[in-house]
This record gives structure tokens, sequence and C-alpha cells, in this order.
């Protein structure tokens, strides 16, 4: 699985979404248009993030613009992997 | 159960048969997660009366229907809610033993619970979090998601621990946590209760197959087995209810508690 793919399984997951992640794109919008990403659903997806990834997410680091779309959110991911 | 400011809410599920396998004291998750877990929590009440166990689901202080604002709350004063319905339940008529039941937050209080009984009782954990500090992480981090369109978290989250150390209430997504509460959720830790040992069975929820649980858990589980405790742990697919916007059930959840209980109350 890429990482876009594991995101992806994680927000369907954490989110409830029943699957319907598999028409996302990279550029579906998220943080603001999907009505699942609440604050409880940030919170949610920060804590599946960090833990699905192995990442520590400092609090400096959680901006919008990360959640802004599939795309942004998967390229995070990625540049911490890296990392 | 009490009256005035002490005046607790709570829902008793008599067990199907009549005696009773055991007696279980539901104790709910923080905040909105009490809200968002309801229907899963009367669903698997209702399945522990009918397999013939007693369920006592409480309100704690400032939650739901029973006295108080939520604003008022503290770690200890819900310890002593917890303390209170195990009381009650240790008093009805013929013996069985008490489980304590707690999701998420419910799970550390009820862990805390069973470190200050005088008996020793079984314990039922469901999602147990790292830590009550990673409970109050999480609650704090909702006040950082609610403004995340506009600016930086990383100052934001420093006012809100600075307030709490100066002692100052801090609210987020409608729910205000006290200093008391907020020291007190995070003191809290699921240090094994010894030297009296029970039962333990610790109930996940993720992925899409059973598994065994996080590897971040381990440790915990260990210590708990090392200190004499029989323990029964996994990991069952389903979504995190507690957190997700529409309500959602988790019926492996619900099917593995039954069987986890039914399994270590006829051993």
């Amino acid at each position: 699985m890429d990482t876009q793919q594991e995101v992806l399984a994680l927000l369907d997951e954490l989110l409830g979404l029943g699957g319907r992640t598999a028409e996302f794109t990279r550029d579906t919008p998220l943080l603001g248009a999907l009505p699942e990403l609440d604050s409880m659903g940030v919170v949610a997806l920060l804590g599946g993030l960090e833990e699905r990834f192995g990442l520590v997410l400092a609090d400096d680091e959680i901006e919008g613009a990360t959640f802004a779309t599939v795309g942004t959110l998967t390229d995070f991911v990625a540049a911490r992997l890296a990392a | 159960m009490g009256w005035g400011e002490g005046r607790r809410f709570c829902l008793h599920h008599r067990a199907a048969g009549g005696r009773p396998r055991a007696r279980v004291l539901y104790l709910h998750p923080l905040a909105e997660e009490m809200n968002r877990s309801r229907r899963m929590a009367a669903l698997q009440a209702r399945a522990l009366a009918g397999a013939g166990f007693e369920v006592l689901q409480i309100d704690l202080h400032g939650c739901g229907d029973s006295a108080g604002d939520f604003a008022d709350a503290s770690w200890q004063g819900w310890t002593a809610d917890a303390l209170q319905a195990c009381e009650w339940l240790r008093a009805q008529p013929g013996a069985a033993p008490l489980w304590l039941w707690g999701l998420r937050a419910g799970a550390l209080l009820a862990v805390e619970a069973a470190h200050a009984l005088p008996v020793s009782c079984n314990l039922l954990l469901w999602q147990p979090p790292a830590s009550g500090a990673a409970v109050l992480q999480q609650f704090l981090r909702l006040r950082l998601a609610e403004g995340l369109a506009q600016g930086q978290a990383g100052a934001l989250m420093k006012t809100l621990r600075a307030q709490l150390d100066a002692g100052q209430a801090v609210e987020a997504a409608g729910y205000t946590v006290s200093p008391a509460l907020a020291h007190g959720l995070q003191a809290a830790t699921l240090v094994p209760v010894l030297p009296r040992a029970g039962r333990l069975a610790w109930l996940e929820l993720g992925g899409s197959e059973p598994a065994a649980p996080s590897p971040a858990a381990q440790p915990l589980i260990d210590a708990w087995s090392r200190g004499g405790w029989q323990v029964h742990a996994q990991r069952v697919p389903g979504p995190p209810f507690w957190a997700t916007a529409e309500t959602e059930t988790a019926p492996a959840l619900l099917q593995a508690t039954l069987q986890a209980l039914h399994d270590e109350v006829m051993a």
C-alpha cells in the first residue's frame, strides 16, 4: 500500500466513511468539506496518524493547510516518514 | 442514587434469569465521547443483561442527567462516584463477582476505583488510553482543531496549559474542564492494581480483522499479567464510535465483550 492509500484507509476507518474513500483523489477536499471531519474527527485523525505511521506530532506542526485535501495530508505524512 | 448535588442518574439493568453471574459497573468516557458512545453502551448493557449479568450505568457528576455542571467536575469526585456505585452493587442481595467496565477515560477511572476498592474486582477496559495525560492532550487538541483554519496551534496549546496551571478552567468543543479534572486526568495511569488481582479483559478497536492489541499497549498489558492478573487482550475491527460524527456501532466489540465475560465468569 502506498502512503496515499494508507492515509485513505485511515480516514475511512476513523471517520466512519463506509468505503467512500475509494472515490477520493489527491484533490478531494477534506477540512471544511467533509462533515465527518469535525473537531473530534481531526483529533481522532491526529491520533491515528501518530499510531499508524509511528509519528509524534508537535503542537506547532498542526496546521489547517495540512488537512485541506487528500494530497496535502498525504504529502505531510510522506515528508515526515522520509525525515 | 444520592440527593441534591450528590444526585447521580443511573440505569440499572437486571440480569435475565434472576441470580446474576456477575455485577458490572459501566463508567463512561469524557465529554462529547460520552454522548457519541451512548448507543454502544446501551447495546452492550442490554446484551450483558440478557446474558445473565446485572449492569449499572452511572452518569458521573456534571454529566448526562446527573446533578452538577461539567465545569465543576473533578477526577476525585468521579472516583468517589464510581466507588459509591460499586458499594451500591455490592450491597445487592447474593454474592456475585464485581466487574468495572470503562470506555476510554472511563477505563482509567475504572482502574482508579479498583485501586481504592477494599475488595478485589475484575476489569473490562474498552479502548484503554495510554494514560490520562494522553486523554487530556486529546481534549486540548479539540480546541486546536476548532481553530485549525486560522493560524498556528503551538502557541494556543501553551496558553491552554498555562491557564490550567494558573488554576483556570479551559474550554474545548463546548465542554469546560476544571483544573481539578485536568490535573486528576493528567495523573491517571493504567498501573496495575496490586496485590489483589482479578481478571482483566482489555479490548481495543481498529483494523479490518481481529488481532492483538496495539504494540504500544503491550508493556502495560504485560505489567498486569506480571502482577498476577488473568489477562484477556484483543483488538477487534470496528469504528471509533466514541469519536465518529454519525452514531456508529461495533458489533464485533459487542460479541467479543460477551464472549470475554462469559469465558471469564464461567472459568
